[in-house]
């Protein structure tokens, strides 16, 4: 176990009474990260609530990508699975989603399950790479961007646009596949160019069976969704400053909120790796960290408290993104002497004996 | 710790017992009366005692639960913070969920539908919810696997064993099909699906699915009977599929899920797509009446916005164009997925006050009240926490009538509603909404207070306002401990998830791994329910199969 306030070496029992004075002293605080194990999530959100802090992942700025999206309009979804045991047509939006092994199983396969099952699978790209180690069919994105090109490319299929362009190419394979995938990245393709490609879909769906399948941030940001929604009964940015989970994207985006000094303190909460934010040392702060890691040092925050890595050093319910749902991983070695939802509870539970002592 | 109830109303028809008494609790179970003096005395004059509400159809965890709140985030309002649960007060949380169900005296709440494919996300999601008991029901009837088995004819003990393994994996407490087949047959392009429609690749029907499952829940003794959402919900015609589907059980133990929305007689016959539909509400009655093996959830309807949530893909797909607001969400899952359509019940529109009048005419025809259970098919019918408005109107005719002369004539027009004079006691009620639920789930120690039952126990001031008496129980104890006074949670206890004990069988899990690793590149531990998992211990508690 490594723990640092101030830089100097400490125990866990002294670093969890730092954090809890750090907190308690602190009118506007932000959790943030929550790249962890779902207990780990489960327990900042509780300590947040108590706080009265505000809430941001690290996934934000893709899960939000999709949340905008979504409850605008909704979506088609399928899952990895699926689209590898029943897609005849795959079209792959961008290039983010050409670095996951998705698209080489489905590359390296044929159709399973279903009406396509046996048929030779067609692999379709818009702007992606052309000299890619898979065999595709490449559309170039055109000069306004991904999002433009999806919406010139739903034209097509909607016959508002015609004529002999690639796109009305591409529209006709799209109509013509049995089970059709789109594969792309939300925060590649951006809120806009989600939103397009979801009314894509649906539209496809006058004629076929269509669906939209994302891939994941690697932030755990899937699991925490699901978590943040059953706990808050809304998506994951929300603020507890009014006792009161209140969403709003824009007004708890960490980043911009430490930007604009509405910030007092916050804690960091990665056991999994994730980019540190440039703001943290810039205010009172703590961090909870995957030991071994980087972060897990004396100057990366006021107090770092370093943890179990799920997977390896504990075990937690984690994103699978193969499966497309929350999993569980046993620890891989030796557990670890704490773990993140334990040390939350414990800063929490002493936030409580210092106010018991205060009153 | 000895408690008195004493000097209630004690309503348990399980013991013909309708007068003023006591209740005597002790280690958390009823008990019988005692000479000894009790540690606590509760009194309850002026009130009515009933067993715990028992919910065997409410869709309160799961990924589409969680979607419909990502889809439709202003459903439910988030209130000011009071002390207790920090999340109570977040409108459709799962604290918000449990308080709500605990305030109104219900004590266990089963969500209907978990896919063995998100079983662990689910069983999460319940452990959040306070103050109940929970459980889920694991559904199969689109999973390629046993279609695949089904189409190979491997027999009944293949099945049985799938099942087996796919209930004890999930930790669920019983099983479901929905539309047997129809996810399967709308992701090979069908649009509609009817009980001996052939399904597409693989050869089969709803019926033979259906069928398959009857045997292998009632083989492996699920307590619970097969837990049945048929083809062709919410259409003009659905009570011919819901008729079929009845006969199809053949005198096996059949649950249908929300008869409401299969109660429409095509109204026109020459033109049976467009015409409408009328209430098949006596015919259902009649129906039920020759299957003593069957037994139905309402799936009431109550006016307002809400959002409908189904794994039934192939309706919901086609429900889409009456999404209000216009929008929806579709997953075409790993066997079924799910859809999510908001709604509004409009209470002066033809279609809603019909729907609203044939949910409550179900009850009032029905003889057997503990076969008639009562649920919204929350959210589907609308939130849980319209009970207390719909007992209300079960029980005082003068209220049902208050409330028809404000919704659309078509209830008298194309229901038998308005003719009914029934008011139902409050042991009828009781029937409706424990021992009828409480004995469907096979929970012998739930949905009575004769000696040995688990003391969970609702206590109501008696208020011919029956919605005021039945929103805010005066008190409610959970296994003997007291949660909630004067409407207020008092105590924000745990409750348990119940499971099934069910063996696999070993050969079936070395089959089911192969067939998991080619498919999800995982195999069956991927799909495990770990106690590791949850952040606190004791989860779940045992329930045993059927001798």
């Amino acid at each position: 176990m490594a723990a640092w306030v101030k830089g100097g070496a400490t125990d866990a029992g002294a670093a969890v009474d730092a954090a809890a004075t750090l907190l308690a002293a602190a009118r506007t605080p932000v959790v943030a990260g929550l790249c962890a194990e779902l207990s780990a999530i489960r327990a900042a959100y509780h300590l947040a609530d108590a706080i009265g802090a505000s809430v941001d992942p690290v996934a934000g700025a893709s899960l939000y990508a999709e949340l905008g999206s979504l409850s605008r309009t909704g979506a088609m979804l399928t899952t990895p699975a699926e689209a590898i045991g029943r897609a005849d047509t795959l079209l792959i939006v961008g290039n983010a989603p050409w670095d996951r092994s998705i698209v080489q199983e489905i590359a390296e396969s044929v159709p399973s399950r279903g009406r396509a099952a046996g048929t030779e699978r067609s692999i379709l790209s818009l702007g992606g790479p052309r000299n890619g180690a898979t065999r595709h069919v490449a559309y170039p994105a055109e000069t306004g961007g991904l999002a433009i090109s999806v919406a010139h490319l739903r034209a097509f299929l909607k016959g508002h646009l015609a004529g002999e362009a690639a796109y009305a190419d591409l529209a006709k394979r799209l109509a013509a596949a049995q089970y059709g995938v789109v594969l792309y990245d939300p925060s590649e393709l951006g809120e806009l160019g989600v939103e397009m490609l979801q009314g894509m879909v649906k539209d496809l769906n006058e004629v076929t069976r269509f669906f939209a399948l994302a891939v994941s941030d690697p932030f755990q940001g899937r699991a925490l969704l699901q978590l943040a929604a059953w706990t808050t009964g809304q998506a994951p940015r929300v603020g507890f400053g009014r006792h009161v989970p209140e969403h709003d994207p824009w007004r708890f985006d960490s980043a911009r909120q430490i930007a604009a000094g509405e910030v007092d303190a916050a804690l960091w909460l990665a056991s999994l790796p994730a980019p540190r934010p440039d703001w943290l040392a810039t205010l009172p702060s703590i961090a909870i960290v995957g030991e071994g890691s980087p972060e897990a040092a004396g100057d990366v925050a006021d107090i770092v408290i370093a943890v179990g890595v799920p997977g390896e050093s504990t075990g937690g319910a984690l994103w699978n993104e193969r499966r497309s749902t929350i999993t569980y991983t046993p620890p891989a070695g030796q557990p670890a002497e704490l773990n993140a939802a334990g040390v939350i509870a414990a800063i929490q539970d002493r936030l409580v004996q210092m106010k018991g002592a205060s009153c | 710790m000895l408690i008195r109830i004493s000097g209630g109303r004690v309503v348990d028809p399980t013991a013909g017992r309708d007068g003023v008494g006591d209740v005597w609790i002790e280690n958390g179970r009823v008990v019988a009366a005692s000479e000894r003096v009790p540690d606590r005395t509760i009194d309850a004059s002026g009130c009515v005692v009933m067993a715990g509400g028992v919910e065997v159809h409410s869709h309160i965890a799961g990924g589409n639960v969680v979607m419909s709140r990502l889809l439709l985030p202003d459903l439910y309002a988030s209130e000011a913070a009071p002390d207790g649960h920090p999340f109570a007060h977040a409108g459709g949380s799962a604290a918000w969920i449990g308080a709500n169900y605990a305030r109104m005296g219900y004590t266990i709440a089963v969500e209907p539908a978990m896919p063995p494919a998100n079983a662990l996300a689910t069983h999460l999601e319940l452990a959040d919810i306070p103050l109940l008991d929970r459980g889920a029901l694991t559904v199969m009837g689109n999973d390629d696997h046993l279609l695949q088995l089904l189409r190979e004819r491997e027999g009944k003990a293949a099945v049985r064993d799938l099942v087996a393994l796919s209930v004890a994996t999930s930790r669920g407490l019983g099983v479901k099909c929905i539309n047997a087949g129809g996810a399967s047959a709308f992701k090979d392009g069908m649009l509609k699906l009817s009980l001996d429609d052939e399904i597409p690749v693989y050869g089969l029907s709803t019926r033979k699915i259906m069928t398959a499952l009857l045997d292998a829940v009632e083989e492996i003794g699920v307590p619970h009977p097969l837990h049945v959402h048929a083809n062709n919900l919410g259409i003009p015609g659905a009570d011919d599929s819901f008729v079929a589907t009845m006969e199809a059980a053949e005198g096996r133990r059949i649950h249908f899920a929300h008869a409401q929305f299969y109660a429409y007689a095509v109204a026109d016959a020459e033109n049976p797509a467009t015409g409408g539909f009328r209430s098949a509400a006596e015919r259902i009655t009649e129906a039920m009446e020759k299957h003593p093996n069957a037994t139905y959830d309402v799936g009431q309807v109550a006016f307002g916005q809400t959002v409908t949530i189904s794994l039934d893909i192939l309706r919901q797909f086609a429900g889409r164009k009456g999404a209000n607001p216009k929008k929806w969400i579709l997953t075409a899952g790993d066997a079924e997925g799910g859809g999510i359509v908001p709604f509004v019940y409009k209470p002066r529109g033809a279609v809603s006050s019909l729907q609203w009048a044939i949910g409550l005419e179900l009850m009032l025809l029905s003889k057997e009240p503990e076969r008639t259970i009562l649920t919204t098919d929350h959210p589907n019918g609308g939130p849980f926490t319209d009970y207390p408005h719909i007992i209300h109107l079960l029980m005082d005719k003068e209220e049902r009538d208050r409330e028809i002369a404000g919704l659309h004539k078509v209830i008298g027009e194309r229901s038998g509603l308005c003719a009914i004079e029934r008011e139902y006691s409050f042991s009828e009620i009781a029937q409706l909404t424990r021992s009828g639920p409480a004995k469907l789930l096979g929970l012998s120690d739930r949905g009575h207070l004769r000696e040995g039952a688990r003391a969970d126990v609702a206590i109501y001031r008696d208020d011919k306002n029956r919605t005021a008496m039945f929103a805010r129980a005066k008190m409610v104890l959970k296994d003997g401990d007291v949660i909630v006074e004067d409407g207020e949670i008092v105590n924000w206890r745990a409750g348990r998830t119940l499971e099934l004990t069910v063996e696999s069988d070993k050969a079936m899990v070395a089959r089911s791994e192969t067939y998991l690793q080619d498919r999800f590149g995982a195999g069956v531990s991927s799909f495990a329910v770990p106690d590791e998992a949850f952040p606190k211990a004791d989860v779940f508690e045992d329930v045993a199969c059927r001798a």
